[in-house]
């Protein structure tokens, strides 16, 4: 039998805080079953033994509405059905004990086991109010504990509510919420609507003032914040401070990772055998650790500013800024910042998405996240921008290639909104979405919450999925590995052991050989192969089976797609080869001696990956976040489908208007 | 009187809906606005939608579209 506290109350009453202040870092996050919504448990250490906490999706009233809402109720029902040993800590603001007593009141009435935690009580103090604890514990008829998750203040307390023994009340009559009829739960609601204001009534005393000392503040701060002009201008700043802080901050930490894995791996290399082994530590293993590991310095920058900003009390009010403009895409103000996040890398934008609570909203903007050009898709553009894009097309005298890369970025916005359009005729649309959003008082964020949220955020993705990306990076490396044609590969070697066997030694020759081999392992390899066969289904794009190798392998990570061509194109496989690969693409011709690739070529590869979602870690990501394969299988099949088509159509047009 | 019609900064106490669906008057319900309650019309965020109302002690962004269907009257 497991003892079990189920925390429960409004979104934004500090239920999060109060979860991460009791189980420390012990917990671990897991959806509920059957859906999306996310379920974050974990353990403490109370005097009568170790009890499981569960931090429940808010909850506004005892009529659940959304999906997440129906997820808690369900959550206690199944509770009460179980032999398990439940608890339900309901969590209350203390300046707003008015609205927060209804949950509380209403789960006692229901037959639950209930007990309370008056939180924020250092912001109550600040608005000069006065809370008796004993006469609302005995006007609720419940055990009442005066907190402060953010400073801990009266945690330690909490402990005397939990470990009474047994937690558990006879649950035989507790009410079944996924039974429980529209009316009963109303006249709950009403019930509970009554004895909270009669228990608020008793035990709160107010200041004499018309609005409290945090509201003023708030009021204040809101009309610079909000105001018709300074508001869009500091919001604009801060959603650029946050993508540079994605990109500037967290580039040169990746890089700096990237070099030393880099230089790592040559070390090994060095010292290894030449051979399979070398190859998998060297080729496979490690860079599908630097694959993991460069991702971590973004999410933890992102999520220190979101982190920031949901804290601060500011990512609302960003969020009610945008709504207006995003409803009627079928969107919010919530999607904002996963968007924006999806910009520097498509995996935090998806993570970034917990931030929204209604499970069809967030599924949409996992949908449409990855639609945002993110960083990766830039050496592709540059490369295909650089190589096919005249440098004489200068649109109203300005840069043509910086315009047509512009205009990507431009495209992938477009192309997440119009198919958000298109989502509003399915049944992940939203019918009802939030009519209002609580706008929380401003806060500062606390250091101590702020280290625990980004450190949750990246041991999730390290944990659940860096392990899936190292084993798929370690697949696609033996699918690009072997087999091996001896017959193919012997007089390369032997042209290899030639080459550095002469005196003096010539190491532009040596690499180029290096080169040839690389291009001569990938061609006879799975991948190789694969490639050739799947070049009829690509020829329609303008593709042949070396761009068509390149795309496979780029579900790696797209940026990939250059340093396959490269390895293709025998210049050493390094990304960093895209100058001489330009000039290889632009010189490369078909055995008639016609060009092989032009701007046709370039238009459909643009068009196809600024649609496909060419990325395995954002894949597996979207399956963690969703908790099944469901959702990746049908985001990568149907945005497959859509950048073939429209990659054909623009190829075709391409063709017929640009040549 | 409604809360559209309502100038800001001004305190009245919620009579009630009209006219509004289920869903909509649950879920204000639920975030506080209810008959009974005061609240004040603070400010239009930039695209005018949503309107930022103090409502009891907690300041909600509610749609535009809503404050037609909110009865209020003066404290």
């Amino acid at each position: 039998m497991k003892r079990i506290v189920a925390l429960a109350g409004r979104p934004n009453t500090g239920k999060t805080t109060l979860f991460n202040a009791l189980t420390g870092l012990r917990h671990r996050a897991a959806n509920f079953a059957g859906c999306t919504v996310e379920k974050a448990t974990g353990t403490m250490r109370a005097s009568g033994g170790e009890v499981e906490v569960v931090d429940l999706p808010g909850t506004f009233s005892m009529v659940p509405q959304t999906e997440d809402e129906q997820v808690s109720f369900r959550f206690l029902s199944e509770c009460a059905e179980s032999s398990d040993d439940l608890l339900v800590l309901c969590v209350a603001e203390a300046s707003n004990l008015d609205n927060d007593l209804v949950l509380p009141a209403g789960l006692k009435a229901a037959g639950y086991p209930v007990a309370l935690a008056v939180n924020m009580i250092d912001e109550a103090r600040l608005n000069g109010i006065k809370l008796d604890a004993a006469e609302l514990s005995g006007r609720l008829g419940m055990p009442v504990a005066l907190v402060s998750a953010r400073t801990g203040e009266g945690v330690d307390r909490l402990d005397g509510l939990l470990t009474p023994p047994p937690l558990r009340a006879d649950l035989s009559d507790a009410l079944d919420f996924r039974r429980a009829t529209k009316k009963r739960l109303h006249e709950l609601q009403d019930e509970a609507l009554e004895k909270a204001r009669t228990a608020a009534a008793a035990s709160v005393t107010w200041p004499h003032r018309s609005v409290l000392p945090v509201t003023a503040r708030a009021i204040r701060i809101d009309r610079v914040l909000l105001h018709p002009v300074a508001g869009p201008v500091i919001l604009t700043a801060t959603m650029f401070a946050v993508f540079q802080a994605l990109f500037v901050g967290a580039a040169p930490i990746m890089d700096l990772l990237s070099t030393m894995l880099g230089s790592f791996s040559d070390l090994l290399r060095a010292r290894l055998p030449e051979g399979a082994l070398a190859s998998l530590i060297c080729d496979g293993a490690i860079p599908g650790f630097s694959a993991v590991a460069v991702f971590v310095p973004q999410i933890a920058i992102l999520f220190t500013m979101i982190g920031f900003l949901e804290q601060s009390g500011y990512l609302p009010r960003a969020g009610a800024m945008v709504d207006r403009a995003l409803r009627p895409f079928g969107l919010d103000g919530r999607v904002f910042i996963p968007f924006l996040s999806g910009f520097a890398c498509a995996i935090p934008g998806v993570m970034a998405a917990r931030t929204i609570h209604s499970e069809k909203r967030r599924i949409v903007t996992i949908l449409l996240t990855p639609l945002m050009t993110c960083s990766a898709r830039i050496p592709v553009y540059t490369l295909l921008i650089t190589a096919f894009v005249p440098e004489t097309f200068r649109p109203l005298g300005l840069n043509g290639q910086g315009v047509v890369m512009a205009g990507m970025y431009v495209f992938g916005i477009v192309m997440a909104l119009l198919l958000a359009l298109a989502m509003k005729f399915t049944s992940l649309h939203e019918l009802h979405p939030a009519p209002a959003t609580v706008l929380p008082p401003y806060r500062i964020p606390s250091a101590r919450e702020m280290s625990r949220y980004v450190w949750a955020r990246c041991w999730h993705f390290l944990a659940r999925a860096g392990q899936v990306i190292f084993i798929l990076s370690l697949v696609l490396w033996a699918l690009a590995a072997f087999p091996r044609d001896a017959a193919v590969m012997a007089p390369l070697e032997a042209e290899l052991a030639a080459v550095r066997a002469a005196s003096p030694a010539d190491p532009a020759l040596e690499k180029s050989v290096k080169g040839r081999i690389a291009a001569a392992t990938i061609e006879g390899s799975v991948l190789g192969r694969a490639g050739r066969l799947i070049e009829p289904v690509f020829a329609p794009l303008g593709w042949d089976w070396r761009v068509s190798i390149a795309s496979l392998s780029a579900l790696a990570a797209r940026e990939v797609f250059v340093g396959t061509l490269g390895t293709i194109y025998a210049l050493g496989g390094e990304s960093d080869a895209s100058d001489g690969l330009v000039a290889a693409l632009r010189a490369a011709r078909n055995a008639d001696g016609t060009l092989r690739y032009g701007l046709p070529t370039a238009v459909s590869l643009l068009i196809f990956f600024a649609i496909a979602l060419q990325c395995m870690s954002t894949i597996v990501t979207v399956r963690r976040e969703t908790g099944s394969w469901k959702i990746p299988a049908l985001q990568f099949s149907f945005l497959f489908g859509l950048a073939y088509l429209l990659s054909f159509a623009g190829y075709r047009l391409a063709l017929a208007f640009l040549v | 009187m409604t809360l559209e019609a309502l100038p800001f900064d001004v305190p009245v106490k919620v009579l009630g809906y009209a006219a509004l669906s289920v869903f909509d008057k649950d879920r204000l319900s639920g975030l506080g606005l209810r008959p009974g309650v005061s609240v004040v019309k603070i400010l239009k965020t930039p695209l005018q939608d949503p309107v930022e109302c103090l409502v009891g002690s907690q300041l909600l962004a509610i749609e535009a579209r809503l404050l037609p269907h909110i009865r209020v009257e003066a404290l």
